[in-house]
């Protein structure tokens, strides 16, 4: 089964902390990808440094072949032990999902991992193991294409508690929620993560008493965009170049003038660029027959590297999702890039843009390969594949 | 008359929003739009006479400073 999974995930800080003691790491080998989401006991920098700990502990060691009782185990040796409490302790939840479609689910204490399939909450199948005087349960299933697997702290079920609801949200609350969320269309991770964060925020009154992380992973058919961005430093290359983007499976966006030029000279069709500024600083997107989307270049990815990085800092916002809706250039392919791929090619010519070393002009022009690199950076870290191909 | 505007990231940098909306405004001041069509176009590979503008095949360097000139001669006065 061919199975690739969009991602997502969010962290709301307790109260009054700059750190959060909640952490999520992705890690991937080449047969699964891993999700692990731990929260160390307390607040502030001492849950921080556990919960970073396990993640990287339990996800390095998972993704090198080791099993769960030797991370356990390791956990159980290595964790600081806490001075005040004479205890160490983190908990954590595994989401291992193989290429070939079976999952593996491991919690510790955290609140257990919501299984949406096709509209239902699905009941998992624990068994439990005792491993270190801790109870540990796992599961091992297989996946189906739309299923969503939420991952969260326990500052998710607690959520409004002694404030909103006496005692907290709730599990069987916070699964209905999800649930019901998970019945829209095409309801991208982004969004349902959104979506659960604004619901826990709302229920602490915007003052959450505990640190409250969702972790949210879709798995959906591989969703492949291609940019094209840059003329080749040799005239010759373009068509090599446009061979190698038009035959690449997927979604087609062109960036850049000159490579838009370059793309309708090959395909032999015009190019039809509007006039329409729906936003004064990104100059209007053009429409080319075979490609799904022609935009400026520089301005344009910096803006949409700009909204990459502003959501991989954590903003989930309204306010971020309604940018990303708007009609310009930037936040088209920022939203194509956030909500729907899950592998980014890029094709990047490396000439001089003999158009671009003028100076006097109030940006620098000649930084594509900078955004190059950044828009990479923050799709890598959305936990999508990426890779560049250089011209 | 076609008359194609650059709005590349040079020529956007020097102002074709601005003419854009210029020629827009004067267009209809004047009641022409039935006359003139305007449209955009990607780089014209003419960026240091930004911001480029082709009055049919004919190549104009204008500025937002000089639209409403580079209308009345260009556009207004072959009409």
């Amino acid at each position: 089964m061919n199975i690739s999974l969009d991602v997502s995930w969010k962290s709301l800080n307790k109260h009054g902390e700059e750190l959060c003691g909640d952490t999520v790491g992705i890690l991937k080998n080449d047969v699964s990808d891993i999700f692990v989401l731990s929260d160390g006991m307390g607040s502030g920098v001492k849950a921080n440094i556990l919960s970073t700990l396990t993640t990287k502990i339990v996800g390095t060691m998972l993704r090198d072949g080791a099993n769960i009782s030797d991370c356990v185990e390791t956990i159980a040796k290595t964790l600081p032990v806490c001075s005040v409490r004479h205890v160490a302790y983190s908990t954590f939840t595994i989401l291992q999902i193989f290429k070939d479609g079976r999952a593996y689910l491991v919690e510790y204490d955290n609140p257990g991992c919501v299984l949406v399939r096709s509209g239902k909450l699905e009941q998992i199948p624990y068994e439990v193991h005792e491993i270190e005087g801790k109870k540990i349960r796992d599961c091992s299933l297989n996946v189906a294409l739309g299923d969503y697997f939420v991952l969260m702290s326990d500052g998710v079920t607690h959520a409004g508690v002694g404030n909103m609801m006496s005692f907290g949200w709730g599990q069987a609350r916070a699964s209905e929620y999800i649930r019901k969320a998970c019945s829209m269309n095409n309801l991208s991770a982004p969004r349902l993560t959104s979506m659960i964060c604004k619901a826990c925020s709302d229920l602490y009154l915007d003052s959450p008493g505990d640190d409250t992380t969702v972790a949210v992973i879709h798995a959906v058919k591989a969703k492949h965009v291609n940019i094209f961005t840059g003329p080749p430093q040799s005239y010759d290359d373009d068509a090599v170049l446009m061979r190698d983007f038009m035959t690449s499976p997927g979604k087609k966006i062109v960036s850049g003038g000159t490579s838009a030029n370059i793309a309708a000279r090959i395909l032999k069709k015009k190019i039809v660029a509007s006039i329409k500024y729906n936003d004064p600083e990104i100059p209007p997107i053009a429409t080319l027959e075979g490609v799904d989307l022609v935009t400026e270049g520089v301005l344009t990815l910096n803006r949409c590297a700009n909204m990459l990085e502003q959501y991989n800092k954590g903003d989930l916002s309204d306010r971020f999702f309604d940018s990303l809706d708007a009609d310009n250039g930037a936040a088209m392919i920022a939203k194509i890039l956030v909500e729907e791929c899950t592998d980014l090619h890029m094709f990047v010519g490396q000439a001089m843009n003999a158009a671009h070393q003028n100076v006097g002009l109030p940006f620098d022009l000649s930084i594509r390969m900078r955004l190059v690199d950044k828009i990479r950076q923050e799709c890598e870290k959305m936990g999508k594949t990426v890779t560049v191909r250089y011209y | 008359m076609l008359v194609t505007i650059c709005i590349g990231s040079s020529c956007h940098l020097k102002g074709s929003r601005d003419v854009i909306s210029i020629l827009e405004r004067l267009i209809s001041l004047h009641g022409i739009s039935d006359k003139v069509e305007l449209t955009g176009s990607f780089c014209m590979g003419e960026c240091a006479k930004g911001v480029c503008v082709k009055v049919d095949d004919e190549l104009y360097s204008v500025s937002p400073a000089t639209a409403e000139t580079f209308f009345n001669e260009q556009i207004l006065g072959r009409i």
